[in-house]
């Protein structure tokens, strides 16, 4: 695929302002072939060889949840994967060798943890918050590389997601208030399956991020459905001075096991 | 050869195939592509497939029911008759949280219909097994 060209005249440049310093440094890493992290307060971009093969980010469902959560995989399969695979930097790999998943589905759910959570990595939702400067050499990640993507892609991939955003519902602020139903409206909604499902989980607590932890789902599809929910007038942010209601644990999240902060932790010590 | 890249070299046996892309129709991201495009540009024949695929999907899928809908995507595939090629989308289903389509361009001269589909079809699943 032309995954390696440049960026086509067609599409902005970047979702963040020009010279971007997160992206110049993604840039030059891939320049350089470089291999490690970069991290910054949204979550970290795992590169090999100057190629982006694994992205992190609290704020996005990772693999083991979205393969769990939709009952794909019990969360024991996933546990024993990340403790046995984990160490030599090739859960991802376990699972397939062990005819857990198949080698299309672990690309698929790969791919799509690593653009969403590389979307929310390089767009933090705090406008406030720098994109990622901070990169550890040789860090490598547990769940190991799958099918590598080229930092031009990404950055298109990312642009035509801020894109698709906006011109949905321009009011970022919905991004991040808990998903408020519009009573009577929302009830006759007869919304397409995902967004339906969002819907249903809104229940005037919940942020979009937390509803997509909710649903194991993509956290930028999630978004994508609160701004077209909230344009379409189905849902609202709560009423200004209303009290904040206390955030709810992240549900899916829960089983996730200590080892992998344990590998993060190992990995970022190794890098130093 | 398996996985994506393995689909998409299956789909490209497929008599008659000029491309096959792996698109994911949320945002119109290649996945993979290989074969010919027209204008050489895979990456924007994804993003206008994804349009259209988002379209059918969207306003296809049954109204909100009443019982339990039953289970599968509410499209299988969509049929584009060009004047002389087929564009053929099947898309892919999973049991965890996906959005994507397998999307073959034939030379209609040269391409079965019938069988592309019924091909299609085992490419999909040998992907993801239902």
């Amino acid at each position: 695929m032309s995954a390696d060209g440049g960026i086509p005249a067609a599409l902005p440049a970047a979702a963040a302002p020009p010279g971007d310093p997160a992206l110049d440094t993604l840039d030059r890493l891939a320049a350089e072939r470089a291999t490690g992290a970069l991290h910054g307060r949204g979550g970290a971009l795992y590169l090999a060889d100057g190629v982006v093969v694994h992205a992190e980010s609290h704020a996005v469902p990772d693999v083991g949840c979205r393969l769990t959560v939709g009952g794909r995989l019990p969360a024991e399969c996933w546990e024993e994967a990340v403790a046995r695979g984990g160490p030599g930097h090739g859960a991802g790999r376990f699972l397939v060798e062990h005819g857990r998943l198949t080698a299309g589905e672990l690309e698929l759910c790969h791919l799509s943890a690593l653009f969403d959570a590389a979307y929310f990595v390089l767009c933090p939702l705090d406008r406030t918050q720098r994109g990622p400067q901070r990169f550890l050499r040789e860090a490598r990640h547990w769940f190991g590389p799958v099918r590598p993507v080229p930092v031009p892609l990404l950055r298109r991939e990312t642009a035509r997601r801020a894109r698709l955003l906006e011109r949905a519902w321009p009011r970022p602020e919905v991004d991040t208030s808990p998903v408020v139903p519009v009573a009577g409206r929302a009830a006759r909604e007869t919304a397409a399956r995902g967004r339906g499902a969002v819907l249903a989980a809104a229940d005037g607590q919940r942020t979009p991020l937390q509803i997509a932890c909710t649903l194991g789902r993509s956290a930028f599809t999630t978004l994508l459905d609160v701004r077209r929910l909230a344009a379409a007038g189905l849902v609202r942010t709560p009423e200004r001075g209303a009290p904040a209601a206390p955030a709810p644990p992240r549900p899916g999240t829960a089983a996730a096991p200590d080892i992998t902060l344990l590998y993060r932790i190992r990995d970022a010590l190794e890098a130093l | 050869m398996t996985g994506i890249d393995g689909c998409l070299a299956d789909a490209m046996t497929v008599p008659g195939a000029r491309g096959a892309s792996l698109v994911d129709w949320t945002s119109g991201l290649a996945l993979g592509a290989v074969g010919t495009w027209p204008d050489g540009d895979p990456e924007g024949a994804a993003a206008e497939a994804a349009e259209l695929a988002r379209t059918a999907f969207e306003n296809f899928a049954p109204a909100a029911p009443a019982a339990p809908a039953p289970a599968g995507a509410p499209v299988e595939e969509l049929v584009v008759t060009a004047r002389d090629s087929y564009h053929l989308i099947r898309f892919v289903e999973t049991s965890f949280d996906s959005s994507v389509f397998v999307h073959l361009w034939l030379d209609r001269t040269e391409a079965n219909l019938a069988m592309a589909l019924f091909r299609l079809r085992d490419v999909t699943a040998r992907l993801v097994p239902a």
